[in-house]
């Protein structure tokens, strides 16, 4: 996503400089190394254990990296307190303290700063204004709903006027239609405020929807860190492009190479994709991704000939309808899953059955080459990617 | 600030352990090391008695409290179905814990004596001519008495134990085709174990500790081990006191020890 | 209560084993109530009273009687200070078990040697421990009294049960408020005193009152460490030995009532913070397509 409209003083970019971060026996993430600019929305995305609430905590202030630097606004910030490096977290959990009213605890940094009361009660009462849960001053968390709950964790973190806000899964503990309600007020308060937001979260398509730059994680090392877009249409590896979804990964180690094509040996089946300017190695592992939406299924026993390169034959193994689109997945058609997506209007043209024999194409410009990424695999090589 | 518990607690029960060791001689207590005391208190037929008379009253009101303690908890744990009754209900039980010890069991001495409530209410009823007179200052009494102070020590961990007991575990059972018994024995019991290894722990202590409730509700007729080192307290005899204090206390310790044997305690209480 | 509705989502018909084991439970409170009762109710005999039934005028007689200090002993001086003896103890009792318990949230070395002395104290009869106590005290030649020896054996007894009480309260706290409370910017003192305690407020007021009932009604510890003065346990159990009178049970009217009071003051100031803090339906709640479609109200002062 382009960047919007963003204030010209953006404070909060990141800096980490060759980061590792061990946990007795366990190394949690790897000489992790990545640059967030200022006022950037970045979604931290991965499955359980890769790392990137660690990350999180460490650009927090509540871990310190094993080794390695952590720079803010170009200020070595290791070892300082959340506070000190302008750092501010939104828990999971929310963590609002269940004692204190919502003004309370929205002033709670305030008073620890010892502001005299009434100070920070018109303050506390800006803030909540500002996230629009002014009503709700003096209620207590407990009698508030997950999505209010979070917007008054949101103003007491703000209130300390951080220049990064770190939020840990913040939208996992919402039902569906508050999630997306939600998503929209994050996107809103991070533009207005002007600062880094970092968003550690599962879920692909809440990363893309919301951030400026998308950081994919695996088992404690960085994937690809790039825009929305770039993750989605350009994988880098294979990892990222099933991570992601939307994109079919074909691979295999080469059989032949001959007239602009490589053959792959996937499972057992011959899949001919037209080559990369340089040409892999005949034995090596090659990969290339294809977004689903653009490839085009017609009927086996249609009477054009199927084209040789770029194609698949399999048989419909499921469908499954998505209000749009249908997601059709095909059987015998290459070593894993092949999956394509297809408008409805073209499904419904001529509705396919469970069973029936199909030819999937694509052209070559929607070939993606992928590279191996930080495998350490002796003995492969790496297929250069474009 | 940990430091200051282990000061706290170190310094009378260390001294206790310690102490008891420095076995004095005789009637006058001479700084010593000697075996008499134990050498008496072993020789003397007494002393077995004694034990198995204090055995005795354990093994009977443990198994009466457990009984009663796991029949009120199931009840409360399982049947109860809004949690406001249950605490409620819960409550009720325990309030009395947090009264006197001593008016509690003297309590019953109106009501089990022979012009009491109890032998009143019998023979108006027409069921008997005559006061019963073995309710009181007997051995009926002590334990009458026991379980009344003690059942609680059995409710309060295995109404823990069994409300942490998932609901499902229990459906699952009952789907699957278990009668009520069935489930009790296969399922709660099992889950119990911390409960009941600990309110068994509890009382057995209790028990074999105590040495006012056997003289009271007794007469004087029976007696206990603490009770006899009591009276030898009473009667400055120290020594002799303290050797059967480290005897009580190596039986004791070996009771608990068979029953953390059986189920791991710590466990529980450190979750 | 037949289950005639299905549709209903409550209860269905209660087995019959629910009859048998309500009629049980009635019965056990009835055991466990009924005594005492007796006791009350005799209490409030008139000069005649007797130690049993029938009951003999209805009049406070002897509790005056127990507030005049002739024949009843020195029953005044025992109350007093078996109240005080159980504030000191309560005090002492919550300041240790809060400071022990956050302690023990980590492994420091000898938690499990301070763990298991806390468990063996427990479990140690009273008389023992008293035994142990008061011979030390004769050794080192020290006095023993009510606020000193005593109030160590009240503890060997009260500590572990605040231990263990601390220990469930804390297993269920959220570390993340201490957390949040950091990035907040407080300190140490201030995240304790502004953050665990108030949230922790119900769990230590059960501390108090455990370390309150059971040093009031503490008695084999007791015995033998208090010295010269009594307190009231000790009393009591004097007047049982030779019991001649119904002041007694006076007495034990007066002494349940204390407890009482205190259960009363602590339950109910832990029923107050937990209604104060409890889940109530959320009033005006955005759910659903109808908050999609209306942003956050303009008529909101915002």
């Amino acid at each position: 996503m382009e960047p919007g409209k963003r204030s010209a003083t953006a404070r909060g970019a990141i800096e980490l400089v060759n980061v590792t971060k061990r946990f007795g026996e366990t190394v949690a993430v790897r000489h992790i190394n990545l640059k967030i600019p200022g006022g950037a929305y970045c979604c931290l995305l991965g499955p359980s254990g890769c790392g990137k609430t660690t990350i999180l905590r460490m650009i927090a202030g509540h871990e310190d990296p094993s080794d390695g630097d952590v720079l803010i606004d170009d200020e070595n910030v290791v070892g300082k307190p959340p506070v000190g490096r302008g750092t501010a977290m939104m828990f999971q959990s929310y963590a609002l303290f269940p004692h204190l009213s919502c003004r309370d605890n929205v002033a709670f940094n305030l008073k620890v700063r010892g502001v005299p009361k009434e100070e920070r009660q018109a303050r506390a009462l800006e803030m909540l204004a500002r996230v629009r849960m002014k009503q709700f001053a003096d209620r207590l968390p407990a009698q508030l709903s997950g999505g209010q709950q979070q917007r008054i964790a949101l103003a007491r973190s703000l209130i300390t006027n951080p220049r990064v806000l770190l939020l840990d899964e913040p939208l996992s503990a919402l039902d569906e239609f508050l999630r997306l309600q939600m998503r929209g007020e994050l996107k809103r308060i991070q533009l207005e405020f002007g600062i880094s937001f970092i968003h550690v979260t599962h879920t692909q398509m809440e990363a893309i929807a919301l951030a400026d730059m998308v950081v994919v994680m695996d088992q404690g090392h960085i994937e690809q860190a790039g825009s929305a877009r770039d993750v989605f249409d350009r994988p880098r590896t294979a990892y990222v492009a099933r991570f992601i979804g939307g994109q079919n990964v074909l691979s295999g180690p080469v059989a032949e190479i001959g007239g602009g094509a490589v053959t792959i040996d996937s499972g057992g089946k011959k899949v001919a994709i037209s080559a990369p300017p340089t040409l892999p190695a005949v034995g090596s592992t090659f990969q290339v991704a294809v977004r689903r939406d653009r490839v085009r299924l017609r009927r086996a026993a249609s009477d054009k000939p199927a084209p040789e390169v770029n194609t698949v034959h399999g048989r419909v193994s499921a469908m499954e309808y998505q209000g749009s689109w249908l997601k059709i997945t095909l059987e015998d058609a290459c070593g894993e899953e092949f999956v394509v997506n297809q408008a409805d209007s073209v499904f419904f043209a001529d509705p396919l059955d469970v069973g029936d024999a199909v030819t999937a194409t694509w052209l070559p410009q929607e070939v993606h080459y992928l590279t191996r990424g930080a495998e350490k695999h002796a003995g492969m090589a790496r297929a250069e990617a474009h | 600030m940990a430091l200051v518990l282990l000061l706290f607690f170190g310094v009378p029960l260390l001294v206790v352990v310690a102490f008891s060791f420095f076995d004095y001689d005789g009637i006058n207590t001479n700084p010593a090391f000697v075996w008499a005391n134990y050498a008496e208190l072993f020789g003397s037929k007494v002393t077995l008695s004694l034990y198995l008379k204090t055995l005795y009253f354990a093994a009977i009101v443990w198994v009466i409290t457990l009984l009663v303690g796991f029949t009120v908890s199931y009840f409360l744990a399982f049947h109860v179905r809004s949690i406001l009754w249950q605490m409620g209900l819960f409550l009720l039980c325990t309030v009395p814990f947090w009264t006197s010890n001593i008016i509690r069991m003297i309590s019953w001495i109106p009501f089990l004596g022979r012009n009491g409530i109890f032998n009143q209410a019998l023979m108006g009823a027409g069921i008997t001519n005559e006061p019963l007179e073995f309710l009181l200052f007997s051995d009926f009494a002590v334990i009458i008495a026991y379980v009344h102070l003690f059942t609680l020590f059995m409710i309060v961990p295995i109404f823990n134990s069994m409300a942490r007991i998932d609901r499902s575990l229990i459906e699952a059972a009952r789907d699957g085709g278990s009668s009520g018994w069935r489930i009790i024995w296969d399922i709660v019991v099992p889950l119990s174990k911390t409960g009941i290894a600990l309110g068994s722990i509890f009382v057995i202590t209790l028990v074999m500790g105590d040495f006012f409730v056997v003289k009271v509700m007794s007469g004087s007729h029976s007696a206990s081990v603490a009770m006899a080192m009591s009276n030898q307290i009473a009667m400055v005899q120290y020594p002799p006191a303290a050797a059967s204090a480290v005897v009580l206390l190596i039986i004791v310790s070996l009771m608990v020890a068979a029953i953390l044997r059986i189920v791991d305690v710590r466990r529980e209480l450190a979750r | 209560m037949a289950g005639a509705a299905p549709a209903q989502k409550q209860l269905g018909k209660r087995p019959p084993s629910f009859y048998f084991l309500a009629a049980f439970f009635a019965l056990f409170v009835a055991f466990l109530y009924g005594p005492m009762s007796a006791i009350y109710i005799l209490s409030f005999q008139g000069p005649t009273g007797g130690l049993t039934f029938p009951m003999r005028g209805v009049s406070l007689h002897w509790f005056h009687a127990l507030f005049a200090q002739e024949r009843t002993g020195d029953f005044a001086g025992a109350f007093s200070r078996s109240i005080l003896l159980a504030v000191i103890v309560l005090s002492v009792t919550v300041a240790m078990s809060v400071l022990a318990g956050m302690a023990f949230r980590r492994r420091f070395p000898g938690s499990s040697f301070v763990f298991y002395l806390a468990i063996a104290s427990l479990i140690m009869p009273g008389i023992l421990v008293g035994l142990g106590i008061g011979l030390t005290f004769q050794l080192f030649e020290i006095q023993t009294s009510w606020f000193t020896s005593a109030l160590g054996a009240q503890l060997t007894w009260t500590l572990p049960f605040g231990l263990l009480i601390m220990f469930a309260v804390l297993s269920r706290f959220n570390r993340a408020f201490e957390e949040a409370g950091r990035d907040l910017g407080a300190s140490h003192w201030q995240i304790f005193w502004m953050v665990v305690v108030p949230i922790l407020l119900p769990g230590i007021i059960g501390v108090a009152l455990f370390g309150f009932t059971l040093s009031y009604d503490e008695f084999p510890r007791t015995l033998l460490t208090a010295g010269a003065q009594n307190t009231l346990p000790m009393e009591i159990w004097g007047m049982t030995t030779n019991v001649t009178s119904p002041a007694l049970y006076a007495l034990g009217t007066v002494t349940t009532l204390v407890s009482f009071a205190a259960i009363t003051l602590a339950l109910g100031s832990i029923a107050l913070i937990q209604r104060r803090r409890a889940r109530r339906p959320a009033p005006v709640e955005n759910a659903g397509p109808a908050a999609l479609a209306s942003s956050p109200s303009p008529s909101g002062r915002g």
